[in-house]
Formats: C-alpha cells, structure tokens, sequence
C-alpha cells in the first residue's frame, strides 16, 4: 500500500542521512537497518513527541496522555529515547501537524533524531487519532496513519502507531499491544491477571477463591491454561478469554502442573505425575494423553517449546539437582546444556530461537540468565538484586518480564536481553509472580 | 425405678446432646477450602477437624468402621498425633531420613490399625526454590513417606498425595530454622 511504499522509500533516504549526521564511529546506516539491540554499545535514537493536538473539545487530558503513552511504548522498546518535553520550544497545541509547518532546524537543535505529531478529535464514544512520524534531520515525513474507534481503545490505537513507527525504522514490528498474565496474591488466595505491555488496565481473569498459578497463553493468545486447586489437587484449566469459559484441561490423579502450548497447534505439553514420577506428557487440548516425553526416575518439570514446536527445554533433577536440558521430540533424544551452578530452573525458550532464558542460583540468588540452545554462551542479565525467577520472553525476542523481590515484595519487571531497560511492570500491592508474555495480538 | 430410668434418661439425652455438639463441631468446610481438596481452611498445617478433640458425627465413625466407645477414644487420642506430627526433608532431597522413617513407623502402625481412615499426604518445600520445581519436589516428598507406607504394609487404597510446592508454609522466617520446619510433610485425616 501506499503508507508502505513510503516506508520503503524513506528508508532508503535515511540509509545517507543517518551515517552523515550520527557519526557513529562504528555502525554505518545500512547496520541499523538490522539493529542488533542485544548489544549493550547499541545507542537509542532520540525522538521527540509532544502531547498531541486536539482537535475538539471533549477529553482535554488525552493530548498529554496519548503523548506520553507513545513516548513510553517507545522507550520500553529499547530502541528509542524520548526526549523530554519540557525542552520543547513549541505550544503542541498550537504548533503545525505537517511537514511544511514544522520548523526543523528547531527540532535539530534540540537533538531529535525524529519527531512524532499526533492529532485527536473525539465525538462522543469515537475517536479520530492521526499521527504522522517526521525525519528531523531529512525534513521530511516518514509515514502517517489515521485511526477510527471507540474512544475507550485509544490506548490500543497507540500501540499500533507505536508498531508502525517500529516497523517503519527497525524492520520490524513493536510488541506493544501484547500482554503479560501474571498470579496476583491476594490474602491467602492466588488470582491469575493480566496487564498490558506498559502496565496499564491491569485486568483479573479468574475469580475462583482459590490457589491459581502458572499461566500460559495458547499460540493466537485466545486462552490461558493454569494450574488451580480448586477442584483439589493441581489441574490444569483453560479459560477463554473472549467469553470467559472455563474448562478442565487435566485432572489426572497427582501432579498436572506446568502447562505449555506447544507452538503453531493446540497441543500442550504438562507435567504429570500419574505413572509415580513427574514427568512430561505431550496431551491434546482436552486432555487426552497424545505421548509420553520426557520419563525417568526423577523429577522431570517445566517444559519450554522451542518456537518450531519440534524441540522443548525442561528440568531435571537426574544428576541429583536441578538442570536444564533440551528434548527432541522426534528423535526423543535429550541433552543438558546448564553445567553453571546447581539450582537452574524455568526454562524460557525465545520466540527468536535464539537463547533460552532460565533462573539460576548464583551466590545464594536467583538470577535471570540466557544460554544458547546448544549450551554454548550464558549471559547473566540481572545480578543479585533480590530474588529474580521465572523469565518470559516478548514476541520479538527483545526482552525478558520476570518477577523480583528487588522493590519488597515480589513484583514483574521487564529489561531488555542487554541487560538495559529495567523497568517495574506491576504496582500493586500483594505480591505478582510467574509471567507469562502473551503473543503479538495483531497477529502479525 | 423412677430415679433409674430418669438417670437413664438423662444420660442418654446427654449422650444425644454431645453427639449433636460433635457434629456442629466437625462440619465439613465448604467444597474446594478442606485439606486434601484445596488446603485453604484455618489450622491447616497445624492440625485439621478431628484433632480438635470432640467425637465426630455417627456417620464418620461409620466410615471408620469404629463402634465402640473405646475404639473411637483410641482413634481420638492417635489422630491427634498423627496429623501433628511431621516429617522433615533436607534441602532439595526428598529421601527419608532415619528420624522420618521413625516417625512414619507410627503413622504405618495407625494406617493398619484404621485400614478406614482416609489419609492424604501433603508434600511441602521451603520458599527458596522456583515455584513449578518445588510442585514437583513436593510431590515427590509426599510419595516417598507413601511408597514407605506402602511398602510397610499399610493400604494403598485410602492414601492419596498432594503437593503444595512452597505455597503453604508453616514458618515465615527468612533463616535455617524456618526453612526447616518447611521442608515436610504433612498428614492429613479426612473422615
């Protein structure tokens, strides 16, 4: 489509521009176009975004609102760096929306690689948002986009422009309307939640009194398994998140813990201890027993597909306490690759492939560390502040959400797989554990 | 004669009162809150209904199969202590201890004098593992005091397990001593 051409075009343009103006002395434009933002020399590109203009007179408060959730979407992606707006010279309000009524040279000196101007107008329930991304440095406009709804998604529609403004300069889409389930204490019961991607409209999904834990988005983010004893016992239900149903997926005497969707199907696999030992069990989505994974004589538990489904990460206890090891699935051949420390549990896989994310016992800690699926590299990425377990990884492989004692009691947080970016993601009281990063919803 | 059948009387209407009394006393919590269905009434880990002392309803000493007065006051006495008493793990080990073993002798000796009595095992762990790995671990604490049960002698038929990981435990404190009394399992007497 049009918008999309112009992209392409302006990528182009910037491939010139960007080398001259940065003076990086290392990456030259053609790099960034495939940012590597794992690498901690990576610098974020400065982006100013006033609030944005409104254009009626209803929801005054949205110009600043819209703003600072697009300037937030950008700066938790790693990729950006919002400039703030206390420095703007300009009355947004006031100040122009397009190219020709944009002075530049301001922006310029104010050190803004880019800028963002957006527009609103609301009548009644809906919504008219526009919102155009401007090249400083080439004076020109990147890509606008115009969207239409009802009012109370205007989040929504904001995260989908931060997507476009992603796509449009990294190649790739943002993450911004995926959403983290998560257990919420609460007294002596445990409720499974879930919150957006910048921690916003925390929203509570079950309300069965009782111990929940361990959610897990299917593959088009549509349902949650979880573990809950309501029924006596650890099951393992489904709960759909359009109407609400809910329904057992297994109840098998014993252990049914640890529910994960196998990628691309709506097959799952679980930890039951049925036969006499935990292990891991390939089951459909209504419970039947499609295969028996991974089996032993100790404890088998937390499967993590590998993104092709055909490969999976768990834990064992064999060599007397808990690695990590990866399974084949056709093959049924298994191998360990943690051989760091003692205590290594809850394999994450990456949706990139690329790294399997777990929690390791470093100096009496819990630390969030990354191993390459073969056990070459490991990365620690956070270093003993409290206690940081159970990673998840988002939907672009960029980043980690895990839950740490760091700030008191146990909340989730979220950094970057650099190391970088750490940020709160959950502010409520009780305590939030066991993530889980939902997948892209645009289905992209 | 009068006199006699009036004691009488009186004693059975005493009797009937504290039949009644009991009852009320041992009303099942409601569906998914009693120990070994979901494990979140009060007292639990300390001792569940019936160790409370009191008798229970007519219909549980049914189950029982108890009958006599002496039987149940035998029941009484040893339940208290069997769900009381817990047996502990060392830290990540689910193997039983010389001690445990002991302790589980007692519990293998009340199993088979009250083949009736429906027992579920609770596993625990202390909170300084991850969640899903503890489950497991849990679970693998409370089949191990079952298989030695089991392997004593004592009935497969009324036993079950459940793990409860690290999230019920029995000491708050951020030290050994706590972490300790954390490490068990816990027996639990549902009828």
């Amino acid at each position: 489509m049009v918008q999309k051409k112009q992209s392409i075009a302006w990528w182009g343009f910037l491939l010139i521009v960007g080398a001259i103006a940065l003076a990086w002395g290392e990456a030259a434009w053609a790099q960034r176009v495939t940012i590597d933002i794992t690498q901690p020399s990576f610098e974020r590109i400065p982006i100013a975004i006033p609030d944005f203009k409104r254009q009626a007179a209803e929801q005054t408060q949205l110009a600043r609102e819209m703003g600072e959730t697009l300037a937030n979407d950008l700066d938790y992606s790693g990729v950006f760096r919002p400039l703030d707006p206390k420095g703007f010279l300009e009355d947004p309000q006031t100040m122009g929306l397009t190219a020709g009524d944009i002075k530049f040279p301001d922006w310029r000196r104010l050190g803004a690689d880019f800028l963002v101007r957006g527009a609103y107008q609301v009548q009644g329930s809906t919504v008219k948002m526009e919102g155009r991304l401007f090249d400083v440095v080439g004076s020109r406009m990147v890509f606008g986009k115009v969207y239409e709804g009802e009012t109370r998604n205007w989040r929504l529609m904001v995260h989908r422009f931060a997507d476009e403004i992603l796509y449009a300069l990294t190649g790739e889409r943002g993450v911004f309307d995926s959403r983290i389930a998560y257990v919420q204490a609460q007294g002596k019961t445990k409720e499974i939640y879930v919150v957006d991607f910048d921690g916003g409209n925390p929203v509570q999904v079950t309300r069965d009194n009782n111990l929940n834990l361990s959610p897990a988005w299917n593959s088009n983010g549509t349902q949650l398994a979880y573990v809950s004893y309501k029924e006596g016992g650890t099951k393992i239900f489904a709960i759909n998140l359009m109407d609400g149903a809910q329904r057992l997926i297994s109840g098998h005497p014993g252990l049914n813990i640890s529910p994960a969707w196998r990628p691309g199907s709506n097959e799952l696999a679980v930890t039951l201890s049925k036969d006499g030992n935990p292990n891991i069990y390939l089951i459909s989505s209504s419970g039947e027993v499609i295969q028996k994974l991974v089996q032993g004589f100790s404890i088998n538990v937390s499967p993590g597909w590998s993104p092709d489904g055909k490969r999976l990460a768990y834990v064992s206890d064999e060599t007397g306490n808990p690695q990590i090891y990866v399974f084949d699935v056709s093959s049924g051949q298994k191998r360990r690759i943690t051989f760091s420390g003692n205590y290594n549990t809850a394999p994450a896989w990456s949706p990139k492939g690329d790294w399997i994310a777990y929690t390791s016992l470093v100096g009496g800690r819990h630390n969030i560390a990354i191993i390459r699926p073969d056990g070459g590299e490991v990365r620690q990425l956070t270093h003993g502040e409290g206690s940081n377990e159970d990673p998840t990884w988002s939907p672009d492989g960029r980043m980690v959400a895990f839950s740490s004692t760091r700030g008191g009691a146990s909340a989730i947080w979220i950094l970057q797989t650099n190391g970088t970016g750490v940020r709160r993601l959950t502010q409520s009281g009780g305590g939030q554990e066991l993530p889980d990063w939902s997948p892209r919803m645009s289905g992209r | 004669m009068r006199c006699h059948s009036l004691v009488r009387g009186l004693l059975i209407l005493a009797l009937m009162v504290g039949t009644f009394a009991c009852t009320k006393q041992n009303v099942p919590s409601q569906p998914g809150f009693g120990p070994g269905a979901g494990g979140l009434s009060e007292g639990e880990g300390t001792g569940g209904p019936g160790g409370t002392g009191g008798g229970l309803g007519d219909a549980r000493w049914r189950e029982l199969g108890l009958s006599s007065e002496q039987e149940k006051q035998e029941f009484l006495a040893k339940s208290q202590r069997f769900e009381n008493e817990d047996i502990y793990f060392d830290y990540d080990a689910y193997t039983l201890s010389e001690p445990a073993k002991r302790i589980l002798d007692e519990k293998v000796a009340f199993v088979k004098r009250f083949p009736k009595a429906k027992v579920t095992i609770e596993g625990h762990c202390d909170d300084r593992g991850t969640t899903e790995y503890n489950l497991a671990l849990g679970e693998r604490r409370a089949n191990s005091a079952l298989q030695y049960i089991i392997n004593s002698g004592g009935s497969r038929a009324n036993l079950t397990t459940i793990s409860y990981g690290k999230e019920h435990p029995a000491a708050t404190g951020n030290d050994e001593a706590s972490w300790a009394k954390n490490r068990r399992d816990h027996f639990v007497l549902n009828n």
